[in-house]
């Protein structure tokens, strides 16, 4: 019987230590949310000028959510893969009826979902109703979701490309840190794309990265944007998502073919 | 004077091994490094995107901020090289390794931290001197003796806020499961120390100057070093906030250490 009682107290100890996780991760969420806030107010210099076509309540919305969708993108597929091919579990992946690439994006948006709850809205809540951010409630908001859930996709696809990557060089931190920190600078989210030198900004704007932050922070914040604007900058981020799964895709039959050669 | 030779030439032999032993991932090490390194550039570049569009940010210029910034990140490089196991010590608490640390006659906070020498942390070194440089360059700073004598003493004192800092963070895996997410959330606190305290309101200014008290990593010390016309009185606490920190860091660590049982029982 004290057998029993040990699993179960082990059980709701994980229970437990997985919710004290989020609360951890929402603090942590929570700081840079304030620092984002003092830093960009003292960039703005207590002024309500804008900068960059931006006012400082634009810019703090932008860059304070950024970092909360960040987290709700931060699932590690790339660390999922990446054991997955190291361990061997992946063959019995295989077997499954269920494409792998679908699993593993399944099993991102499981965990995008949970920090959905647990870690995204109530650090908007923070952002709006104790920061007092401004947004107007227009269109913005509906198509900013749409935009953010493929955004999303576009982050897990990237992510699958990181994993299979480290599966070629034996390495997962060193890609994945670099995958973060320059998909986070190149796509806006440290600081608005708006705000780069003119030249560097057209080079940006090019990239797939700028199609998982600014794209959807664009959508939310910017009060010029109408119905068509919307539209097309979804397309931008569909047409992305298009070509890094047909990468991705090609890339895994590539990886999985020198898989079986050398597994067996 | 005798025992710290002894551990000196101890940790040189620890080391070497453990250097053997890591060269032989060769991908996994350039990799790693080139990660760091894509990390300390994106924060350089930052400050260099912002200040693109501003003159100067709560009376600190482009020069002073990434001199600031290249300051903290060489105060806890030593944090990275040489306390890079650290990060582990809950994996160990957890599955009853850590007992082994008991049995050598050796310190056991050196012991257990001697084991991991993050050579890629020594990029980061490279960087932070290159940015120092530049930036005291840009911003003319006579070098004389004392102004290099206080350099270092700040550095040291610097440094030891962060290992301060981390060490009681991951002693928390002597009392909690999840020692990992403490640890995570502390090591992110570091990202606050580039920006100068002003930036702050009150409340914050307090808790970051008395509680977690990252202020002294960059902001106080520099503030000794770069506008000494402007200070106040808490920036001669600079080089003695460290060492009082690295105390408190080591008695909560060696009450953890006699509180552990291993696992089970």
């Amino acid at each position: 019987m004290k057998k029993y009682l040990i699993i179960i107290k082990n059980g709701l100890m994980m229970r437990m230590a997985r919710r004290v996780n989020f609360i951890f991760t929402f603090i942590g969420n929570l700081f840079y949310v304030v620092l984002v806030y003092f830093l960009w107010k003292a960039i703005y210099g207590n002024t309500t000028t804008t900068l960059n076509g931006m006012t400082f309540n634009q810019a703090f919305i932008y860059i304070g959510v950024a970092s909360t969708i960040f987290i709700l993108f931060q699932t590690y597929p790339d660390w999922y893969l990446s054991f997955k091919i190291r361990s061997g579990d992946i063959v019995m992946d295989l077997l499954k009826p269920l494409d792998v690439q679908i699993q593993v994006w399944a099993y991102s948006m499981g965990g995008s979902l949970s920090k959905l709850i647990t870690t995204t809205l109530p650090c908007l809540i923070v952002i709006f109703g104790i920061f007092r951010a401004s947004l107007s409630f227009g269109l913005n908001i509906p198509f900013f979701i749409i935009s953010v859930v493929i955004a999303a996709s576009l982050s897990y696809v990237f992510d699958f490309i990181i994993g299979i990557t480290s599966f070629y060089t034996e390495s997962i931190w060193g890609i994945s840190v670099t995958k973060e920190a320059l998909v986070l600078f190149l796509s806006g989210a440290i600081v608005p794309i708006s705000f780069f030198p003119q030249n560097i900004q057209v080079v940006l704007r090019y990239l797939p990265f700028q199609a998982i932050y600014n794209i959807p922070l664009t959508i939310l914040t910017s009060d010029t944007m109408g119905i068509v604007h919307y539209l097309s900058a979804l397309l931008v981020q569909v047409g992305w998502l298009v070509v890094l799964v047909i990468i991705s895709r090609l890339y895994y039959r590539k990886a999985l073919g020198q898989l079986t050669i050398n597994g067996g | 004077m005798k025992a710290l030779a002894y551990y000196i030439k101890l940790y040189f032999l620890i080391v070497a091994q453990y250097i053997k032993i890591r060269m032989q991932y060769r991908a996994d090490f350039i990799i790693s490094t080139i990660g760091m390194v894509a990390l300390n550039i994106t924060g350089f570049l930052t400050i260099w995107v912002i200040f693109k569009s501003i003159p100067d940010l709560a009376g600190w210029s482009y020069e002073e901020l990434l001199f600031m910034y290249g300051f903290s990140l060489l105060a806890l490089t030593p944090m990275q090289i040489f306390f890079d196991n650290i990060w582990s010590l809950w994996i160990h608490v957890l599955d009853g390794t850590f007992i082994k640390y008991y049995f050598r006659p050796l310190n056991m906070l050196f012991y257990f931290v001697s084991e991991v020498f993050d050579i890629k942390g020594l990029n980061q070194l490279i960087i932070a001197i290159t940015i120092i440089v530049f930036a005291s360059i840009k911003l003319a700073i006579k070098w004389t003796f004392v102004k290099v004598a206080l350099f270092i003493a700040l550095f040291f004192s610097s440094s030891l806020i962060m290992i301060s800092l981390m060490i009681l963070a991951a002693s928390s895996a002597f009392w909690t499961l999840n020692s990992f997410a403490v640890l995570n959330l502390v090591f992110k606190f570091k990202d606050f120390s580039r920006y100068p305290l002003t930036i702050f309101n009150s409340f914050f200014k307090f808790l970051f100057t008395f509680i977690i008290p990252i202020g002294f990593i960059a902001y106080y010390p520099l503030q000794l070093f770069l506008k000494p016309d402007q200070a106040s009185i808490l920036i001669f606490f600079s080089p003695i906030a460290g060492i009082l920190l690295f105390v408190l860091a080591g008695f909560v660590w060696k009450i953890g250490v006699e509180s552990y049982t291993g696992t089970g029982s």
